[in-house]
Formats: C-alpha cells, structure tokens, sequence
C-alpha cells in the first residue's frame, strides 16, 4: 500500500487558477490538501478516466463522462511526471482486473490449470474473461 | 469534500462489468426501517439505487478498509453489517433474502478491496513469470502433446489486445510479455501458500489513508437523496 505525496501539485482548472495543493494516491482515489492541513478539500475517484503527458512536467486527468474537462497537474520534474502518470493509469480497478486476467489466461494457456482455483475465487464474475458482457443478476 | 460525483455515478452505471449486483435491504439512517434497494458492486465500491432500473445511484459505499461481520437483527433474518476501522465512520447494516444471498454478498464484499486485488493480481504475475521460466528453459525439450487446441486466450471469443488504447492504458508501464512457450513439457507452478478464504480473514489491512476515507463515509453518510426518499416515504 503506498500514498505518494507531492507538495508541488497544482491542478489548473479552465479559469486558468494555480494552486497549490498535496496530493496523496490512495488506492484508486486521488486526494488532495491544502499544504497544511490533514484532512482533504477533495478527491477524484480514478475509474472511467484517461491519463495524459501534456508537457514536460504537467499531465493531465480526463474523465470519459465529461471529456471536456482537464485536471491539469504540475510536477516539480519531467521524471516525477512520469512517475505520477503511472501511478495513476495503474492505479484503477479496472486496470488490475484487466492484468489479472491476462495472467490467469497465460497461466492457464501454459499450464493447463487456473491458478484461481486454490482460492476459491475462479467463479467470481469479476475474473472472468467474457464480463465485458452485460450479467446477469446474481 | 469535494469529489467528482458525475464521474463516480457515471462509473456505477456505464457498461464496465460490476461485480456482483441484486437486492439488498439497508437500514436507513434516519428512518431506521430497512429499505429494498438495488445494489451494484463495482471494484471496492457498492452502489445503491432505488431501483433496478433508476438511472443514477442514491448513495454509495467505498468498501476500502472495511469489515463485514453476520450480525444480530431484531427485524431482520439475514442481517449483516458493514464496518470500518474508523471510529466515527457510519456502520452500514444489511439484510439478505435468505441465506444463499447473504452469504454470497458478505463474501463478495469482503473481497472487495483494491488491496486484495493488488495482492491476487501480484500473485498471479507472480507465477506466470516462474511459469515462463520454466518454459523457457525447457524449450529444448521435445515438444509433447496435443496442440494447444481451444485455447484460453480465446475461449469465450475475446481475443487479446494490448491495452494502451483503453482508458487508463496510456503508459507503457504494464508488461504484456506473451511468451509463446509450448507448455506441454512443462510441469505446473509449485503451489503457493493456500490463502484462507473464509470472509474473516480478507479484510483489507487498515489503510494508512485511513483518514481520508472517513472524510469520505462522513460525506457520503449524508446520502441526500436517499434521506429524501426517506422523508418523503414517510409523508
């Protein structure tokens, strides 16, 4: 479990206001603080949400519903940059699920067998490959 | 708080695969009756909505850090309850139609957490690494065996495509070595410690954002759409 924190994270909406803001990655949200308090003024739930390099050290948050929409973050360097665009496009249910699939397919694939079945867990809507498709009520 | 709430309600309901979903009753806060709601479980997120077919949740619930434990209902049959480390956090309380549906939900919840994913997920990359290996190695051994006949990789008439044109897919941080071994000769991974799969012992370890996600229960503890259906049930 790892919290990345940065002082230097100023999200930059349309109005063109900087601020500057902590910005911790908790698991799939995004919380963010003023720089002296503990409690967060916000946080983006990173699901549904593209990530993008828009210039040597600032990337942006795009969430489908509202495409128009850019959450603009400033990093204090291009590799920090990188790190933090990362950190977030890996940072989504959905991008777990999506990999674990995959392994447990090659897995299978190779060795005959679904690793997921010592767990118990091989039945489980999430971990199957044809859930893209609407289910059932279960 | 603020949180992108359009965002997260468009998450509950876009055609991203939920988890689990069906009827629950949830004791209310306020009116302290448990109401009939249809929940959807997406990743560590349970959605309420009034109705299978409402188009936008009344309330939801960030599963991250939580417990689930069978509790004691004076109304209730199948009650369960829904907790969290923090000690001003609301504890949800549930109730099933029968046992099958309580079990099957205290279960699915208790798996819920990114956590637990991240975990199963590392084990998993874990072994097709050692499996690739193995592979690897063996590959100059003769080939044995049938051909790789229906394989899984297309089973269900999906087939594999990187990722990186799909949201959350810009970097090129994950790995997607698809290594063609011919796994017939190859002797299955060593099995790895068996995890316990009763719901008890899953519960995700007290995350140290322990704070932030209170802030968050707190918020989304006011759940005013649902206290407005409350209120006017009760008219």
């Amino acid at each position: 479990m790892c919290a990345k924190s940065l002082t230097s994270i100023s999200p930059v909406f349309p109005t063109t206001v900087v601020k500057r803001r902590v910005v911790k990655l908790i698991v799939n949200f995004l919380f963010y603080f003023r720089t002296d308090e503990d409690e967060p003024i916000g946080a983006l739930l990173l699901e549904q949400c593209r990530v993008e390099r828009e210039d040597d050290q600032v990337f942006s948050i795009v969430f489908l519903d509202e495409a128009e929409r850019k959450y603009l973050f400033e990093c204090d360097s291009q590799e920090q940059c990188v790190e933090w665009i990362d950190a977030v496009v890996k940072a989504s249910y959905e991008f777990m699920r999506k990999n674990l699939i995959y392994y447990r397919t090659e897995i299978h694939r190779l060795t005959g067998k679904d690793p997921l079945e010592q767990y118990g867990i091989s039945d489980e809507t999430r971990f199957q490959v044809n859930s893209g498709l609407p289910p059932a009520a279960t | 708080m603020k949180l992108n709430e359009r965002s997260v309600a468009h998450y509950a309901t876009c055609n991203s695969p939920p988890d689990k979903t069906g009827v629950l009753f949830k004791k209310g806060e306020r009116n302290t009756a448990y109401h009939r709601r249809w929940f959807i479980l997406k990743g560590n997120m349970l959605f309420y909505f009034e109705e299978r077919d409402s188009r936008e949740p009344i309330g939801v619930i960030v599963l991250e850090g939580c417990t689930v434990e069978l509790c004691e209902s004076e109304s209730e049959e199948f009650a369960f309850a829904i907790k969290f480390d923090c000690v001003k956090a609301r504890v949800y309380k549930m109730a099933a139609e029968n046992q099958a549906t309580m079990e099957s939900w205290v279960k699915a919840l208790s798996r819920a957490s990114f956590d637990y994913m991240r975990l199963v997920v590392k084990e998993l990359e874990r072994q097709l690494e050692e499996v690739q290996e193995e592979a690897r190695s063996s590959q100059n051994a003769a080939i044995t065996g049938p051909s790789q006949e229906g394989m899984s990789s297309r089973e269900n008439g999906v087939s594999w495509s990187k990722p990186t044109s799909v949201p959350n897919g810009v970097s090129e941080g994950c790995v997607w070595e698809g290594d063609c071994g011919r796994g017939d000769g190859v002797k299955p991974p060593p099995v790895p410690p068996r995890r316990k799969t009763n719901g008890g012992s899953l519960e995700s370890p007290v995350s140290p954002g322990t704070g932030c996600f209170s802030k968050l229960h707190d918020w989304y503890g006011k759940e005013v759409a649902e206290l407005r259906i409350e209120w006017l049930q009760s008219q």
